[in-house]
């Protein structure tokens, strides 16, 4: 079986067992989340690279610690990623402004934060889960300022079929974030 | 926010609408993840270990205790097995392309998961080599490394691992991930 096939649980078995297809595997499944969570937690992209790349590492030492009695292998490594985020914060702090800027009272708190980025990390994560034709039409849709139409044209499809295809996304969204919707 | 109608058709049941409709939201929730520079699209190497020196000051320190722990130990064994070693609960006999061949001995589990072994090796040219686990005809897991010198050697070794997620052994040289014996 393919690395491609396999279930995130089945690829950190055969990471503890030092399988680099897996392992690369999994890296192409969550790099752009993990980067994602470590940019909004530290503002820069420099930083939210190294404590990607420190996640990943700490992916390929630790895997033989996943249990999947205890919970889902995307909240595990949503663990791994957030205290490697906190190493970064903890190595270099970010730096101490002298007369902080007023925060708006209507910015989220630290629990909001959180289940934003909880959020985005679950969302990002199915996403790219979809298959190729689908993906690339719901990142074109929610996330590039394109109209249905200007998508069609873009991909060269009628816009009734992007429409079905857009939709039938959605749908495998619906069932992959089930959790998420209630 | 965008209409979700406008983006799948307007022709939606209302129940699917409405789940359709939450999907949408936790889009827009959750923005567009970044992009990855191309040196990150590939993954990083994976890293090795990494061996943290005494400090020199307790070095000799760390050495006399060392070499007390494995007397006692040894005395403690050769008492309490009466002299003799324990039999082993497996042998896996090597060969390779040539002469060389080897015996390797698996002994009972310790409480931590580590399999004790005895490689007796012979024939294989002198040099460092390695004992590995293997998957799929791939090297998996280290089991050691060791010296060999004219005539047979004999060495202990450990496998903390599974045995039952892997299909062999093989020996390598070391740097090297040709094997010289296979099972």
């Amino acid at each position: 079986m393919s690395a491609e096939s396999r279930t995130d649980a089945e690829l950190l078995e055969l990471i503890a067992g030092g399988d680099r297809n897996a392992f690369e595997e999994l890296h192409r499944r969550y790099a752009r989340s993990v980067l994602g969570i470590a940019l909004r937690r530290l503002g820069d992209r420099g930083r939210a690279e190294d404590v990607t790349q420190d996640t990943f590492a700490s992916v390929w030492r630790s895997a033989s610690r996943y249990d999947p009695e205890r919970g889902q292998a995307a909240s595990w490594l949503y663990t791994v990623a957030r205290n490697a985020i906190v190493d970064g914060l903890r190595r270099r702090p970010p730096p101490t402004v002298a007369n902080p800027p007023d925060v708006a009272a209507g910015d989220p708190g630290p629990a909001e934060e959180a289940e934003t980025e909880w959020v985005s990390w679950r969302v990002h994560r199915a996403v790219e889960s979809l298959p190729d034709h689908e993906r690339s039409l719901v990142e074109l849709a929610y996330w590039s300022g394109l109209s249905q139409s200007e998508i069609a044209e873009y991909v060269g499809l009628p816009l009734g079929t992007v429409k079905t295809r857009t939709r039938a996304a959605l749908r495998r969204l619906a069932d992959e974030l089930e959790g998420e919707l209630r | 926010m965008s209409d979700l109608r406008e983006i799948v058709g307007d022709d939606l049941e209302p129940g699917e609408l409405e789940r359709l409709e939450r999907v949408h939201a936790l889009l827009e929730r959750a923005g567009p993840p970044p992009e990855l520079s191309p040196a990150m699209a590939v993954a990083p190497e994976p890293p090795t270990a990494r061996i943290v020196p005494f400090p020199r000051r307790y070095r000799y320190t760390a050495f006399a205790a060392a070499a007390v722990a494995a007397l006692a130990l040894f005395g403690l064994g050769y008492v309490v097995g009466g002299g003799g070693g324990p039999d082993p609960l497996q042998t896996v006999a090597m060969s390779g392309p040539g002469p060389a061949s080897a015996q390797l001995d698996l002994f009972e589990k310790d409480a931590a998961g580590n399999w004790p072994m005895e490689l007796r090796v012979s024939g294989l040219p002198a040099g460092t080599y390695e004992l590995w686990l293997t998957r799929d005809g791939k090297l998996a897991e280290p089991c050691g490394s060791f010296a060999v010198a004219d005539g047979e050697t004999r060495v202990p070794l450990n496998a903390p691992y599974k045995l039952r997620s892997f299909d062999g052994w093989v020996v390598v040289p070391s740097g090297n991930r040709e094997p010289v014996l296979t099972t």
